[in-house]
């Protein structure tokens, strides 16, 4: 027999691999072969004494540690999934209390209000676009920009929500979103401009553009969003545009609060 | 069944449900202990090898496909890290394998009486540390009742039947040391 082959099969006989069939084949196999039984002896002598069972216990410092690890690593997980919809359970904690309730509540029946008026259909270019190619990228990013310079509050809403539905948005669609969030009379516009903005946090000009943003905002719902959004973004560049705000701008005393807390929380 | 289902339970890892590692830790710790310790001879780091071996597998676990079987990967990822480890230390290795023999001495038999067996256990021991780190670890992983050659071979990055004929090879050279030190 090949050597070999035969070392591999004394391989397979000492480390169990072999079925009982296996097993009484190899011990027939060195009865016959007496030329082998020496090389077998020794390599089995060998092989039983390598002992790899005795082995200490591990401490418990190792299941502390190990598990200490997992549990940190769990909440960090945890923490940067929750990130970005934790600003929002945030606003509405602030959105809960009377004045701030009495104004959502104002702006909602205006919009319905708004909605009912303007009920007659959208422009025909607009209808025409939306006909022909609603799937297309590049037809969606121009029913963005149309839908968004309409004079009624619900298209522009529409065409914030078309935005998000964009996967590589384009610069232009980002400067008109930006453009909304900066000069729409609308509130919730406003609003909504920022939620779909912050699908493309990636985008360097986005962040600039919404740092940029926040001292041009009059309104007490859109400053709170916008500091809770930095604060879960940790930009440290809006720390500046807050104090300005603090500065130049007659704040709200629950607003101001929260833009202190916000810088704090940066810093 | 307990290779399939540690295979579910790292894909479910793998999707997030970061957990169930708690439940893989649990059943191969002692194990991957095992290795290292006989790779090393150094409880202390074998502990610190078993986490890193946790911690590179919670960082790669995109890149478990389920395929093969879970021993394999993690043992890969061993063996990857004590050669890390290894490249990183390769001074104090040396020096840690006498210090180590004389824990494990201690540890096993205490100072009694059978200082034959002892004799042969100490010598056999030197033999393993003297023996290449390749050698030494398909030799540890040969002997693991529950990895099947095959196995060895994908942990390897070899067929079954060259970690066949690299163990048969990491034994002879055992005995030819074990009776070196013997003369």
């Amino acid at each position: 027999m090949e050597q070999e082959r035969f070392d591999i099969w004394m391989m397979e006989y000492l480390s169990n691999s072999l079925d009982v069939k296996g097993e009484k084949e190899f011990e027939r196999f060195l009865q016959d072969h007496p030329e082998y039984q020496k090389q077998f002896g020794e390599m089995q002598r060998t092989w039983g004494q390598v002992d790899i069972t005795s082995v200490p216990e591990p401490s418990e410092a190792m299941d502390k540690r190990f598990f200490d690890m997992l549990h940190s690593e769990i909440e960090k997980t945890k923490a940067s999934e929750n990130s970005l919809p934790s600003w929002f359970s945030r606003i509405t904690t602030v959105l809960w209390r009377p004045q701030m309730a009495y104004g959502i509540l104002l702006l909602v029946l205006g919009l319905n209000l708004g909605y009912f008026l303007n009920s007659d259909s959208p422009s025909e270019v607009v209808k025409t676009t939306v006909a022909d190619n609603s799937e297309a990228e590049g037809v969606r990013q121009q029913l963005v920009l149309t839908l968004l310079k309409q004079p009624s509050a619900n298209e522009r809403l529409q065409g914030i929500n078309e935005a998000t539905k964009i996967k590589e948005i384009d610069e232009t669609v980002i400067k008109a979103l930006l453009q909304t969030l900066n000069s729409d009379s609308n509130v919730n516009v406003r609003l909504a401009a920022i939620e779909s903005l912050t699908n493309y946090l990636d985008h360097p000009t986005v962040r600039e553009g919404l740092v940029q943003s926040i001292v041009k905002q009059d309104s007490p719902i859109v400053q709170v969003t916008l500091a809770s959004l930095m604060v879960a973004l940790q930009e440290k560049k809006s720390i500046e545009s807050f104090k300005t705000l603090m500065r130049t701008q007659e704040l709200d005393q629950s607003v101001k609060q929260k833009l202190e807390t916000s810088i704090n929380s940066i810093i | 069944m307990q290779q399939l289902t540690d295979n579910a339970l790292m894909l479910k890892v793998k999707s997030g449900d970061l957990d169930k590692l708690g439940l893989l830790y649990e059943r191969h710790k002692k194990r991957l202990f095992g290795f290292f310790y006989n790779m090393n001879g150094n409880p202390s780091i074998s502990e610190d090898l078993v986490q890193n071996v946790f911690i590179r597998m919670l960082r790669y676990r995109h890149t478990f496909t389920g395929e093969g079987s879970f021993a394999a990967w993690m043992f890969r990822t061993a063996r990857n890290i004590n050669y890390d480890h290894y490249r990183k230390h390769k001074k104090e290795a040396n020096q840690a394998g006498l210090t180590s023999l004389e824990y494990r001495l201690e540890d096993e038999h205490g100072l009694e009486n059978k200082m034959e067996e002892k004799d042969k256990i100490s010598q056999l021991n030197r033999a393993m540390q003297l023996l290449t780190p390749e050698k030494r670890e398909v030799l540890i992983l040969s002997k693991y009742k529950e990895i099947k050659f095959s196995e060895i071979g994908e942990i390897l990055g070899c067929s079954e039947g060259a970690a066949k004929v690299k163990a048969h090879r990491a034994l002879k050279d055992l005995r030819t040391i074990f009776l070196q030190l013997e003369m």
